[in-house]
Order: C-alpha cells, then structure tokens, then sequence
C-alpha cells in the first residue's frame, strides 16, 4: 500500500509539470482513438445499416458473425496483421509493421466490430412499422439509412463509446503490429505497459491515471449526448 | 399525383390477381378496380387475406398469377401508427420528403392534412407523447398529406376505444373523401365500412365472394358464407329454402306467425339479445326491457332477411323435426 502512495505521489507532479514525452502520449492517442473511430464509424455504420435493414438472405448470419467479432482477441488481430505485413505477404510493400500507421490500422480493426454489431443490434431493434411505412411512401436508401440512423441514435452512440473505449485502451494489437516504439508510436495504454515492463512504475501511473481521466472525458461527454438523444433534455423542460 | 384524375376513371385494377406468402397462396383469383373518388371498404374475417391482398395491390408482393394496373402513384398506410421521435408536424413533413415533395411546399401540406384530420393542435406535440387514437390521427394525416392517386389504409381504426374511434371515424369520412383519389380501406368491423365505403369488397379465405354498395349487398347478400359474415346470424327453413336473418328482420308480436322458445338471454346496453328456438330454426333478436325470460314462448314474425334455395347448400343444417303447422315467415327486403 505505501509502495503505491509513493508511486502516486512521484507521479502526480509528472501530470501536471507538461512532461514533454507524456504530452506526446496523450496527443497521440487522442489522434489514434478518434481518427480509429471516425475510420470504424465510417465504414461500419454502412455495414451495420446493411444487415439492420437489408431484406436479403443470410442477413442473420451476417449479424451473428459481427456479434462473434466483438469478442476478437487482439493478440490475434496484432498477429494476423504482423504476418500480412511482413515483406513477403500481401500487405508487405505497405511497410506498416513498427510504424504510426500500424497502430491507427489495428485499433480501427478492433473498434470496427463493436460499431458494426452494436449499431446493427440498434437499427434492428426500431419499430418495423416506422421503417415499413417509410418504405411504403417512397423513401429511398439514403432516407431509409437517415431515419434509421436519427431513430436508433441512443444505440449508435453506445456503439460510437464502445468504439473509442475500445480505441483507447485495446493494447496487444498495437504492441505487436506498431511494436510501441518509445516517444513515437505508443499511446497511453501501450507506453503504460512500456514502463511496468522497464519497472518505472511511477511513469507508469502517471500514464494510467491520464488514460483513465480521458476515458472518463471522452465516454462520459458522449454518454451526456446518448442522454440528451434519448430524451432527458426534453422532459426537463417539459418539466420546468 | 396525376392531380386530375377525373372521377370515375379507373386508377387501379387487378385481374384474376392470385398472391402467395411463403409458396402457400393466401389470395386467390380477385379481380377487382378502384375508380377516382370512391372509397372502397375490404372487409372480411381474421386471416382472409386482406393485408396481403393490399400488399400486392400496393406493390410490396409480387403477383403469383394474375395482373395488376395502376394509373398513379399507390400510397399506403400500414397497420401499426409507428411514428418518428419528433413533433408531429416533424413526422408529416418527413412523410413528404420520403414521397418527393418539394421542401417549399411540405410545410403547408402537413398543415392542411392535419387541420383535415383534426389533428392541428397535436402539431408541436412529440410523438411520443401522443395517445394510440392520437397516433391514429397523426398516422392518417401522413398518409393524407402525400396526395397519392390511390390511397390503401390497413385497419385505420384498429386498437381504439369505441369513442375514440367513433371521433376518428368521423373527421376521416370528410377527409378520405376527395374526386381525384381512390381509396381501399381494410376494416374488421362491419361498421366501420358502413360508415365509410361507397363499395365494399368481401375477402373470405383468400377469395373475393361480393363486391357492391354497402347496402345492397346487406339486402341481398349473394351467398349464405356472405350473408353470414354480414351479421345474418338466425336461419330458418321455409319449404325448399332457408332464410337468414339479422336480429331487426325478427320481431316479437304476440299476434306473430311463428311460436319460439327463447332460449338464452344477453343483456345488453338497450336491451336483451335473445335467442329463439322454432321448430325449423333458430332466430336471433334484441328485445327492449322488459324482455321475455328462458323457457317462455313466445310469438314473432320474421320481417325481411335473405333466401337461399335449400338445394343449393353444400349441407343442409340440421333442424328439429319439421312442423306443418307453423306457418313460413314472412318475405320481402329489409
């Protein structure tokens, strides 16, 4: 327990005196955990809106996988991507492997599935007669894909938090594909492991207690929108 | 919208229109049309097959046999009032949107449907907030506000109250009504169609057994299955035919023709509904209080009701012995 408070104590000054090599950190993981989550939002809402409202065969499997991928091990997608990467295989010529890119590239795998099944989950779950009447009066794709998307809005953002949670703190992917070099293309997570494994155990807490107050900014800020979406807002004043 | 069907003209048609859902045929061999300004009740029991008969005719099924025309654009109006988490104005106007209605104009058009349906003072509300008859009303003016050529309604008044769906009934009646428009409207309750068509299509087991006014067809029903779904509930057998009455066709009159034992009675709102037993039938009525007990005889008379030739029956029913002392009801129309 004292060894703890001593930890704490060494790391707090190091929060708050502007440590240049935590900054980078930081800034480079709020780079790494929105722009993979814009990427996953991008390309798995439409993919989620595909299997919410798609009328095709194998629609429920394509869902059941996506629900499958939420629970991928990181390790594995870390050495999937490693092997693709390396000079021989597919993605060789890319030189990905211990670079910036690596690291945006895995979280961005990772955060996809929970985008993809989650806001499926929530499409899937709107009344059928809204999305049939819509249907029914014209409405084309994009309408279609509007609706649904402003309908299950409450679900998106859960899907959008689970993402960037995911993005912020999801480490053996990174380590394994961008190889957590030090003060270039580590985040908080993997620099946290960084120094638990060089024993510096104060940088270590310093770099979880800021990893931990970001989560805390980010989901928190969206849970505040999640609320607002599902209504809160309007019965306070409704209320007033 | 086409914008000037003139009256009359035929706006939708199917000929020997034969539809499957999942390769079992629930619609079989309907020809029928709607014509500019009428309103064209689709009546029948649980399971006939009148959403999937308006589902094909709308375009959203495929026809197994048969053919469909349509002059104009169909709009539908499904069963469930599933709205928009928005206002109710924000709900009309995106029923516009999805239609192609021009942004310019969608904002005064919800407001004319709303004001049509009764429902302008529910414009700012959420739709959350609104009540199943609300949501009904809100869901009308949707369908309203798109200005189809052919309007389908899918039960409109489905889940309400009977006050509430008498209110809705009635500003509906002077909204659906337009020269231009064809409307079909599926109705489970027989009054309903009364109250609203100008035509009515009787659906039973998947086939179209009449079609015609409202009260012609309550007149003189074409077949016994229609006749029976039209509230003939008594039948009786006069000679070599059977005649099916509705609970006005018999009257009780101590200086009556015919002897009944009442055999059971319902108290209703404004009366008694007794059922009689006569030695060649049975015979429904409502009797104003005080009415007569089980086990009493009594004498009535049979004004009206429909006749069907005995030998056309698939099964004659079986009766009490028959008694040639009693004397035939009487005939004539309603």
């Amino acid at each position: 327990m004292r060894l703890i408070w001593e930890e704490l104590r060494a790391a707090v000054p190091m929060i708050f005196h502007g440590n240049p090599y935590l900054l980078s950190i930081i800034w480079f993981t709020v780079q790494v955990a929105l722009v993979a989550t814009a990427i996953a939002t991008l390309i798995g809402v439409p993919i989620a809106l595909t299997i919410g409202l798609g009328r095709f065969r194998g629609r429920n499997v394509l869902h059941a996988m996506a629900n499958a991928s939420v629970a991928l091990p990181p390790v594995l997608v870390g050495v999937v991507l490693f092997l693709l990467s390396e000079p021989q295989a597919p993605l060789g010529s890319l030189h990905l492997i211990g670079t910036r890119r690596a690291v945006f590239i895995a979280q961005a795998i990772l955060a996809l599935p929970y985008v993809v099944a989650f806001t499926a989950a929530a499409v899937q779950g709107l009344p059928p007669g809204l999305l049939a009447q819509a249907r029914s009066l014209g409405a084309s794709r994009r309408q279609l894909g509007l609706l649904a998307l402003r309908e299950a809005r409450i679900g998106v953002i859960a899907a959008v938090i689970a993402a960037l949670g995911t993005a912020l703190s999801e480490v053996a992917a990174i380590v394994i594909f961008g190889g957590n070099v030090y003060g270039y293309n580590q985040t908080l997570a993997s620099a946290t492991l960084y120094e638990v494994s060089g024993a510096h155990y104060a940088d270590a807490v310093a770099i979880s207690i800021v990893l931990i107050g970001m989560i805390l900014v980010l989901v928190c800020g969206l849970g505040l929108l999640q609320h607002q979406s599902s209504g809160i807002r309007m019965r306070f004043r409704s209320a007033a | 919208m086409t914008g000037a069907a003139e009256a009359g003209r035929v706006l939708l048609r199917c000929e020997h229109l034969t539809v499957q859902r999942a390769k079992r045929t629930v619609v079989s061999d309907v020809s029928a049309e709607l014509r500019a300004g009428e309103i064209v009740a689709l009546l029948g029991p649980n399971g006939a097959g009148k959403s999937t008969l308006l589902d094909a005719l709308a375009g959203a099924l495929p026809a197994a046999e048969g053919r469909i025309e349509r002059h104009g654009r169909v709009a539908v109006a499904l069963q469930a009032p599933d709205l928009a988490r928005r206002t109710v104005f924000a709900n009309v106007v995106l029923a516009l949107a999805w239609w192609g209605v021009p942004r310019g104009e969608r904002a005064e058009r919800a407001r004319e449907a709303l004001s049509a349906i009764g429902a302008e003072h529910l414009a700012r509300r959420r739709a959350a907030t609104l009540s199943g008859g609300e949501r009904r009303r809100v869901h009308l003016a949707r369908a309203i506000a798109v200005r189809p050529d052919v309007l389908m309604l899918d039960e409109p008044f489905a889940g309400l109250d009977a006050e509430v769906r008498a209110n809705l009934l009635e500003d509906a009646l002077s909204a659906l009504r337009s020269t231009t428009r064809a409307t079909l409207v599926v109705v489970h309750d027989r009054a309903e169609a009364w109250a609203l068509a100008d035509r009515l299509l009787i659906l039973i087991d998947g086939r179209l057994v009449a079609s015609g006014p409202p009260r012609e067809l309550l007149e003189q029903p074409p077949s016994v299955v229609v006749a029976r779904f039209l509230g003939f509930d008594g039948s009786l057998e006069d000679g070599d035919e059977l005649v099916l009455t509705r609970p006005p066709h018999v009257a009780l009159d101590p200086a009556g023709p015919l002897a009944a034992r009442v055999t059971r009675a319902v108290p209703l709102e404004d009366g008694v509904r007794l059922e009689l037993e006569l030695d060649h039938g049975r015979l429904y009525t409502v009797s104003p209080l005080p009415a007569p007990r089980p086990g009493q005889t009594i004498r009535v008379r049979v004004d009206g009701g429909a006749r069907f030739a005995l030998a056309s029956m698939p099964a004659r029913p079986s009766s009490p012995a028959a008694s040639t002392s009693t004397p035939p009801p009487g005939r004539g129309g309603t």
